[in-house]
């Protein structure tokens, strides 16, 4: 299971991107995607911006949920009240790679399907990504309120990095 | 260089900065005679002239997809409208597909699922009433035309002798002419006038574009797959017999379209650019306006769609390709003219030595022609002979007059015969290898007389209106009162879920199940038992284009066809039933119907996939599919993407159309319409992604030409996106663009150093002090920055400009005016 976590500001521009994998299940927490895939990534990720914008309007809530699917990658999305997006794009284990051609993932070693993330669309992985989304808002709302930080702004800040890897080890 | 290869250019293939100037042209009082290849008598430059490079000879083969994918690439004949000395008839193709355009930007309404609902128009209309089904190259149209009664052929000796005079190759054993076929194809792809059909409500609608295909009596039979297979509960057996005897239609499709795109690079070479700039790519003109042909079909994509559809098999699991009449011809020149005729309807007849196998209807119309030999035959004996055959063969006669005389290209009337669009994937592949191999390969195209011309398009017309649809008509309410109204009545229902369930418990041994259904002993439906009569009024109903009727009837054999597992059948009935459905008016609300046509579509491609191995079957039922729920907008544009990326996985199709579906999902995304001023709920960002993912696909290939056009269009819709940013934040992204760029510029430098070199070295300092200047920008950009944004919007333009610097001047100058390119050196 591979992650690749991008926070999106109004513009179209990343504010912070962070690439990992899980650390359940004996995971190294490394991420593993095919050396081709890096720019597909940015590319899906992008591309799905477009069904955020449509998805933002049908629920009061800030959490999305899975909202996109681009072969075998999924990206779920959570949104806050200023506009900032947190996307998280995850490739479940073991996915056969038909779109290799394209650019997919690495079969990662198969793991038992009880992990989270082996089904992209269960309780159990919405539960978790909501949980990683909510700690993560949370430090984000803490590197944002910076005096030094202005809207759109790239974080830079190596602590507001150490806990999204953490909540990254913790939930996912 | 540049400006001698465009004075060569032939105005067929007349540049896309013309489509500003034409639709001032002063348009005909004839709208629709652009739609028939035959409506011009005036030619333009004749072929030789253009063979200034050695592959021009075979442009004529090409000349489909070198016309702007705006103006009907469908059509040879109709890409020389524009000619000099015809501005009166040069009738409006660009003004047509303008049209078509246009309408479709009516201002899109929020309803349904967000930004999802169908414009309000769409939802109570049918399809057929969508502007762009006016649009001839647009694929709802080449749908439409494929799914067209056929018309078999069958003719004496004399014929094809008298045929042969006039410069047509002998159709029989051995030749590879067709005879009175190859001429009297190209007239059935357009029927002229209107011809008006009756529904089963007896309302009658008039139609323009009615067509019918010639086919020679007895070819293209495809086998059902053996009765073994059939009976095998399971299909797989049939899976593996059928992977083995297909010899790949796709793949031959996949040839043509492959041949097409490399003459086009080729024709980039070899007038560096001119060529290639003027007609094979022409957009690197960003789309300003918010629907510039945002929709218009790439003329490969639409090539490759009627290359699928053309050519369709006389296959027992659907009933289109099953001859609704045959043409029975003899000539004056017999000696024994009616014991001819007998001679030919015995042949035609299932114990004759040609008789078509069993699953085909043997009760087909039969039309009697009688060929009169204008210049040695005598009128008065002709006309006698005439009265005589409606004596003895009834009203379904019709005297065709014609000169047996060839016909040259100098003559004052004559015209030139077009090439069929639809002829087969296998034809055309044949046509152009003999180009290839044969030096002193002679201009194809033919040349007839206008009074021949005009004969032959009455004689379609009368049959078409006065023996064919009456024909159908008839038989479509013969037997939905016989057969079909029966089974749609409650008790039609009680007895085919009580042959279901007396014989559901027993009939899992192969006995009972024969006994049960017409399907299980022969593999096949016999022409004659229900479900076949029933297939054959679906087809009938879909061709007469009543689409209620149609559905119904797919409907009822969908279940019936599942019972008996007779899977092949099963998916062409989904299928069918689909398609019906999307074109209709839509009652139900947008959401249960999409539900309804995904599960049938699901049925339909799992069927025709996994059980029957037809790739064929499958690619066709979601290239369709996919267009159609294009056209429907709102959520079905997603739908659509869906069904591309079903396509994409399954791997139907070769690199050739794999990556002409990537070009196609870009733009199904870009033809979903957003709300308000900043377009919520547009697609741009996925439409711009599935344009790189093309683009890196083609330059895979080494098909630059197409990929620089994906590439333009990426970059149009990135422009396009309220931030005006695209993915230049994006710091892996981005680079890739470049380095995309890169390998696309390396890969026209080669293509067409020997062209534009002036040209190239001009724009290439610039095009590496750009793409430098963007990487300096990407790094130092601190993203905060507010300056950020009026850079990148310097930053676009210049690099618009980087991809263009190959394109002829022509673009160049049509461009500058509006652009901010001037900069680099052009201007």
């Amino acid at each position: 299971m591979s992650y690749y976590f991008a926070i999106i500001g109004t513009q179209d521009n990343p504010l912070f991107e962070y690439e990992f994998g899980t650390s359940k299940q004996g995971g190294d927490g490394q991420a593993r995607f095919a050396e081709q895939a890096r720019h597909l990534n940015q590319f899906v990720l992008h591309s799905s911006l477009d069904i955020v914008e449509e998805v933002q309007w049908t629920n009061g809530q800030l959490y999305l949920k899975v909202i996109d699917k681009f072969f075998t990658s999924h990206i779920s999305c959570f949104i806050t009240g200023s506009n900032t997006k947190f996307l998280l794009l995850h490739q479940p284990p073991g996915a056969t790679t038909t779109s290799s051609s394209i650019g997919g993932a690495t079969t990662t070693t198969a793991r038992s399907s009880t992990s989270v993330g082996a089904n992209p669309t269960s309780p159990q992985t919405e539960e978790a990504i909501k949980a990683f989304f909510t700690e993560v808002y949370d430090n984000y709302v803490k590197a944002v309120m910076s005096p030094f930080y202005k809207v759109n702004m790239e974080i830079r800040s190596p602590v507001f990095r150490q806990r999204v890897a953490a909540a990254g080890r913790k939930y996912l | 260089m540049a400006a001698s290869a465009l004075g060569r250019l032939p105005p067929s293939s007349s540049s896309p900065s013309s489509p500003s100037t034409t639709p001032s042209s002063p348009s005909s009082g004839l709208p629709h005679l652009h739609n028939h290849p035959l409506a011009q008598s005036e030619i333009t430059l004749p072929l030789r002239d253009r063979r200034s490079t050695p592959t021009t000879a075979a442009a004529s083969l090409f000349r489909s997809t070198l016309t702007p994918p705006g103006s009907r690439s469908a059509s040879p004949a109709s890409s020389r409208i524009l000619g000099p000395r015809s501005p009166a008839r040069s009738s409006a193709t660009f003004p047509s597909t303008m049209a078509a355009a246009t309408p479709t930007s009516s201002t899109p309404t929020m309803a349904g699922s967000v930004f999802g609902g169908t414009p309000a128009t769409l939802k109570t209309q049918s399809l057929l009433d969508h502007p762009a089904a006016e649009n001839p190259g647009d694929p709802l149209g080449l749908m439409l035309r494929s799914f067209v009664p056929h018309v078999a052929i069958h003719t004496s000796e004399d014929v094809d002798e008298l045929v042969a005079d006039k410069g047509f190759a002998r159709a029989g054993a051995g030749g590879t002419g067709g005879g009175l076929w190859e001429l009297l194809r190209p007239f059935g792809e357009h029927v002229q006038g209107k011809v008006v059909v009756r529904d089963s409500n007896g309302a009658g609608k008039a139609w323009e574009d009615f067509a019918l295909r010639f086919v020679r009596f007895g070819e293209g039979i495809e086998e059902p797959e053996g009765a073994g297979a059939g009976a095998g509960a399971n299909g797989q057996a049939g899976a593996a017999a059928g992977a083995g005897q297909k010899p790949d239609a796709l793949g031959l499709v996949e040839k043509v379209v492959e041949r097409h795109l490399r003459f086009a690079e080729e024709a980039h070479i070899g007038v560096g650019g001119g060529f290639g700039g003027g007609a094979a790519s022409p957009p690197l003109t960003p789309l300003r306006e918010d629907d510039v042909d945002a929709d218009a079909t790439s003329p490969y994509y639409a090539l490759y769609l009627r290359r699928l559809l053309s050519g369709m098999p006389l296959a027992c699991h659907e009933s289109f390709a099953h001859p609704v009449a045959c043409v029975m011809a003899i000539s004056s020149r017999n000696p024994a003219p009616i014991e001819a005729l007998q001679r030919l309807y015995r042949e035609t007849t299932s114990q004759g030595e040609r008789g078509l196998p069993p699953w085909v209807d043997g009760e087909y119309l039969r039309y009697y022609v009688l060929v009169h030999d204008e210049e040695k035959g005598d009128i008065t004996k002709s006309m006698a002979l005439f009265d005589q055959m409606k004596r003895n063969f009834g009203l379904h006669c019709h005297l065709l007059r014609l000169r047996s005389s060839q016909s040259a290209e100098t003559d004052d009337d004559s015209i030139p015969l077009p090439r069929s669009d639809w002829m087969t994937a296998a034809e055309e592949l044949a046509d152009i290898e003999e180009s290839d191999f044969r030096e002193d390969f002679e201009d194809p195209t033919r040349y007839i007389f206008e009074s021949d011309a005009t004969a032959i398009r009455t004689f379609v017309r009368e049959m078409v209106t006065q023996s064919l649809v009456p024909t159908m008509e008839r038989n479509v309410s013969v037997w939905n009162d016989q057969v079909a109204s029966r089974r749609r009545g409650i008790s039609g229902r009680f007895m085919s879920l009580s042959k279901k369930w007396t014989f559901g418990g027993s009939s899992r041994s192969s006995t009972g199940g024969s006994s049960s259904s017409n399907y299980d002993a022969l593999g096949f439906y016999r022409a004659d038992s229900p479900e076949a009569i029933m297939r054959r009024l679906a087809d009938f109903a879909f061709m007469l284009r009543d689409w209620k009727l149609a559905m119904s009837t797919y409907d009822l054999l969908r279940a019936d066809f599942q019972n008996d597992k007779a899977w092949r059948y099963h998916a062409a009935a989904n299928e069918m039933a689909a398609l019906a459905l999307l074109i209709m008016p839509q009652s139900m609300s947008s959401k249960t119907r999409l539900e309804t046509i995904t599960q049938l579509l699901e049925h339909a491609f799992y069927s025709y996939h996994i059980r029957c191995a037809s790739l064929p079957g499958a690619a066709r039922c979601t290239l369709l599919a996919m267009e159609l729920l294009r056209l429907r907008g709102g959520a079905g544009v997603d739908e659509a993407v869906q069904w591309g990326v079903r396509m994409l996985e399954a791997r139907l199709t070769g690199p050739v159309g794999d990556a002409l579906l990537r070009e196609r999902m870009a733009v199904c995304y870009a033809s979903k319409r957003g709300a308000g001023s900043r377009a919520w709920g547009a697609r741009r960002r996925k439409a711009a992604l599935w344009s790189v993912l093309a683009a890196e696909a083609w330059v895979a290939m080494g098909k630059h030409v197409q990929a620089r056009r994906c590439v333009g269009e990426a970059r149009a819709m990135y422009a396009r996106l309220p931030g005006e940013c695209g993915v230049q934040n994006f710091a892996v992204a981005s680079d890739f663009l470049a380095e995309l760029n890169d390998r696309l510029k390396e890969g026209l430098r080669g293509d067409g150093a020997g062209g534009a070199g002036e040209d190239l070295l001009g724009g290439d300092l610039d095009g590496k002090e750009d793409v430098e200047e963007e990487k300096v920008d990407v790094e130092r950009e601190t993203l905060g920055n507010k300056r950020r944004s009026r850079r990148t919007s310097l930053i676009n333009p210049v690099a618009g400009g980087a991809g263009l610097e190959t394109a002829p001047l022509k673009d160049m100058a049509a461009e500058g005016g509006g652009d901010a390119a001037p900069d680099d050196g052009f201007g």
